[in-house]
């Protein structure tokens, strides 16, 4: 099967909230697809209705060629999914919720599992024996993770899985991610709100909107249409040079730094001048998503539930605009 | 700052506050015009009281007799039930401020913040006591209303009000001790349920008048601080100063929290989670057992009550038999008034104390499903329910649990009974009848299994409050609503009021059976309609 998830036309109403809009999401058999969008785009709805946890109010989901909400049982031997907001039994222990759950989802918990479990346990700094409700929330999201990584599935579902995660977490997590697609040729939905945490991973990304679909493709893609910022101390070098090529644009000097913005697919095509320049205090930021929808959609990133046109989200929506600018 | 969260209280807590209190006032009310009605004249009265005193069943849910007057008469019949209310609206609101606000977090924020790591403490109290004095008043206006004596009424409102401020140190102490508000509720509403049996036992077995009409309560009513309130004579001898003791529980409870509080972190806990273990047991492996290991705290809790329960009903047991066979006219009234057919007066103690029992399994049962909706409400239903597990299956494992729960329940109130008639010698057919007698409590309390689920199905966020509504609603009809003058027909709508009673001629369950399909049917009406519901967290 070539295809795994297929939406088509996908809505959610709650109430007079419309979460999802005519969601039309593809994501094929093997690859890791980033699921891209602002705070309150529709991903986490999406994600539920995915796992026939909520219902679609109009269109058709497939998962893996059935339908989610009719045949959530069957699909969910084969699905592994970390929610958006992780939440665990105060009253058990990590180890024991990691272990339950694997159980419901039909493990026989032998050794090999046994050992996966101390594996991962391990790598992501995870101590079992502790309570849930003694977990920290990035310890809490570490409990799911290691649930949903413990066992093999075709497909994994993860809601913002780095949320609460530091740094080095991260990494592990990017890791065992890549390992699954790789030993078992699963396939991954990955959501996110933040553009760089997807970029490492994914093969392709859909960009969610307002409860759509507003762009997707592969990365490289992606990358021609967003811009690193790059600056570094003025220190009396002559940015002549650097104003003239075609890759970089706006660039400004503001209180002893220079400033400007990157194709951030040539930004290697950069540097060595930068190089040659003897730059110091030399800082380069990966593109944001705010960034992305502020110059190709005109539009700074506005919540679903604000996306109506009354004036005080205008106006915040303008400011947020104008922080972005400058 | 006091202001401003006591302020911040209020709102929250306003309708909740509000009906409560005005519940209490127009209970005291109620209680006067039904009692007026019932037993109008001084003569019938008295007839009531001599035959109460001379069965002590009736004195564990009544009170202190003080004389046939009817105001006098109105505070025996009355009082311990609405000190019992006042008592758990102060617990419940003391953990809810205290313990819960900690356990959520949200209190972190307040003592991060100018507020200091007391401000909530002292706000919690300054609320109560304001809560109290309007419990006092609403108590002693419904007395007045009811056209009881001014001077009297009041002294019974204080004697509310001051119970009800003790609890609410015994809240905030059990808040100290748990570190959770599941915890430190149960444990509390456990402290209640103890301090008023411990008065109704100090009741049962005090010292009769020559005359009947008056008692003198023996030493385990003065261990409990309902019994303070009854000490105060109210109408009879309107004395304040057993409310010294009360008022004293509170500020003991009060120091010891803050002594408590002192000593721990915001969060922590005197009886801390033990460590835990890496791995889960051979045990936690489905729904079911994941149901058990959430509940069996409560389960545990609520089957002590009802052994609680079943001990004392036996050991009344003999007393009883004793005073009856003397006095044949005794039985006669007293069958009209627990409204039961029986044979042997043991029998009919054990009926009515073990409805109190099915109170205690129904409340189990309803935990079972109101843990449901916390569940879901938290985001761990949503865990549970992505992996391969039907939402049918999963309703209905919490459902089983709570049926398993209350069936444990009920055992241990036969087995408590059981022993202590035993023990006491009884050879009666009623000590084989307690088992009996325990199955006919199932039918009502298991419409209070089905009904909130069936709550839960289709209005999810109504589930905690619709469902102790209910059983509040299905108590006061089904087992006051004889003494406050309810008509029939308004009784008929609680399930308690359709439980079969064993007698020595047999048990009629038609009603039982009607009960019985009843609770299956909205069951698989859940069962059914969960299959279509989302998931939600809100
Ligand atoms: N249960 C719900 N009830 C009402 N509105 C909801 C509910 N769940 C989500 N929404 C709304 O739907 C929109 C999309 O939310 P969500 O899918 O959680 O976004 P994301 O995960 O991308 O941040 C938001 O505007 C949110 O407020
Ligand atoms: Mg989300």
């Amino acid at each position: 099967m070539d295809t795994v998830i297929q939406t088509v036309d996908l809505h959610k109403n709650f109430g007079r909230v419309r979460a999802l809009d005519g969601l039309d999401l593809e994501v094929r058999s093997g690859e890791i697809h980033g699921f891209l969008g602002p705070n309150g785009a529709g991903k986490s709805t999406t994600l539920r209705i995915l796992l026939g946890l909520a219902r679609a109010s109009s269109g058709s989901a497939t998962v893996l060629g059935r339908n989610p909400w009719t045949d959530a049982v069957e699909l969910h031997r084969r699905v592994a999914s970390v929610p958006g907001d992780v939440n665990i039994w105060p009253n058990l222990t990590g180890g024991e919720t990691i272990d339950l759950l694997s159980r419901l989802r039909g493990s026989t918990l032998d050794r090999a599992y046994k050992e996966r479990k101390r594996h991962l346990s391990e790598i992501f700094d995870f101590d079992p024996s502790k309570r849930g409700r003694a977990y920290s929330k990035g310890n809490r999201q570490k409990v799911a993770l290691i649930a949903a990584l413990v066992t093999d599935a075709e497909l994994y579902l993860f809601d913002e899985p780095t949320s609460g995660l530091d740094p080095l977490m991260e990494a592990v997590f990017t890791r065992e991610v890549r390992r699954v697609t790789r030993e078992n040729g699963a396939t991954v939905l990955l959501s996110s709100h933040i553009l760089s945490e997807v970029e490492q991973l994914a093969d392709r990304v859909s960009i969610i909107r307002s409860g759509k679909i507003v762009d997707g493709g592969t990365l490289d893609a992606l990358r021609h249409l967003t811009r690193t910022e790059i600056s570094f101390a003025q220190d009396s070098v002559d940015t002549h040079a650097l104003a003239t090529l075609s890759q970089v644009h706006d660039l400004t000097v503001t209180d002893g730094r220079v400033k400007f913005g990157a194709d951030s697919d040539r930004v290697h095509e950069v540097l060595p001048l930068l190089g040659n320049l003897g730059v110091k205090g030399l800082l380069v930021s990966p593109p944001s998503l705010e960034e992305l929808f502020l110059r190709h959609y005109g539009d700074t990133v506005a919540p679903a539930a604000e996306a109506a046109d009354d004036g005080d989200s205008h106006h915040r929506r303008h400011r947020a605009a104008a922080q972005t600018g400058a | 700052m006091i202001w401003v969260l006591y302020r911040q209280r209020l709102r929250r807590d306003r309708w909740q506050l509000i009906s409560w209190i005005l519940s209490i006032g127009v209970l005291a009310w109620f209680a006067v015009e039904a009692i007026g009605k019932t037993f109008g004249d001084e003569a019938s009265r008295a007839q009531v009281l001599q035959l109460a005193t001379a069965t002590p069943a009736i004195l564990v849910l009544r009170g202190l007799a003080r004389g046939p007057q009817l105001d006098a008469f109105t505070f025996f019949e009355i009082f311990s039930f609405i000190a019992l209310l006042a008592a758990l609206m102060n617990t419940f609101m003391a953990v809810r401020h205290t313990r819960a606000e900690e356990e959520s977090g949200r209190s972190e924020l307040v003592s991060s913040t100018s507020a200091g790591r007391w401000t909530p403490l002292v706000t919690t109290i300054v609320h109560g006591l304001v809560a109290d004095v309007l419990v006092a008043v609403a108590t002693a206006l419904g007395f007045m209303g009811g056209g009881l004596d001014p001077a009297g009424s009041i002294v019974a409102g204080l004697a509310t009000g001051a119970v009800g401020f003790a609890f609410l140190g015994v809240g905030l102490l059990a808040g100290e001790f748990f570190s959770t508000s599941r915890g430190a509720n149960g444990i509390s509403s456990a402290v209640v349920m103890i301090a008023y049996l411990l008065r109704g036992f100090g009741d049962a077995t005090g010292q009769v008048s020559t005359d009947g009409m008056t008692v003198t309560a023996a030493w385990p009513s003065w261990i409990s601080p309902i019994g303070w309130g009854q000490q105060t004579f109210a109408y009879t001898g309107n004395r304040l100063w057993p409310l010294l003791l009360p008022l004293a529980l509170a500020a003991v409870c009060i120091a010891a929290v803050v002594g408590l509080m002192e000593r721990r972190d915001v969060g922590a806990s005197v009886l801390a989670g033990r460590a835990g273990r890496p791995d889960a047991g051979p045990t936690l492996r489905g729904p079911f057992s994941l149901a058990f290991r959430l509940q069996q705290g409560s389960i545990i809790g609520w089957c002590v009550g009802g052994l609680a329960t079943g001990i004392l009903t036996g050991s009344l047991g003999s007393a009883i038999q004793a005073s009856i066979t003397s006095s044949p006219q005794v039985t006669s009234i007293l069958r009209a008034m627990v409204e039961a057919q029986g044979t042997s007066m043991t029998q009919l103690l054990v009926a009515a104390l073990f409805e109190i029992a099915g109170i205690l399994a129904a409340a189990c049962g309803l935990q079972a499903v109101i843990r449901l909706r916390q569940e879901e409400a938290a985001g761990t239903a949503e865990l549970v329910l992505s992996r391969p597990l039907g939402r049918a299956r999963w309703l209905g494992s919490f459902l089983g649990l709570g049926a398993v729960s209350m069936v444990l329940v009920m055992l241990f109130t036969a087995l408590g009974a059981w022993i202590s008639l035993v023990a006491s010698g009884d050879t009666s057919s009623a000590v084989g009848d307690v088992w009996q007698t325990a199955i006919d409590q199932l039918p009502a309390a298991l419409i209070y299994l089905s009904l909130p689920a069936a709550v839960f199905v289709v209005w999810p966020r109504a589930t905690i409050a619709a469902g102790w509504a209910l059983l509040g609603v299905g108590v006061v009809l089904g087992i006051y609503g004889g003494m406050l003058g309810f008509d029939q027909k308004v009784r008929d709508i609680s399930p308690f009021t359709h439980t079969p009673v064993t007698t020595g001629a047999g048990t009629d369950w038609s009603g039982g059976f009607w009960m019985l399909g009843i609770a299956v049917v909205l069951a698989l009406i859940a069962l059914v309609a969960v299959r279509r519901r989302e998931v939600g967290t809100a």
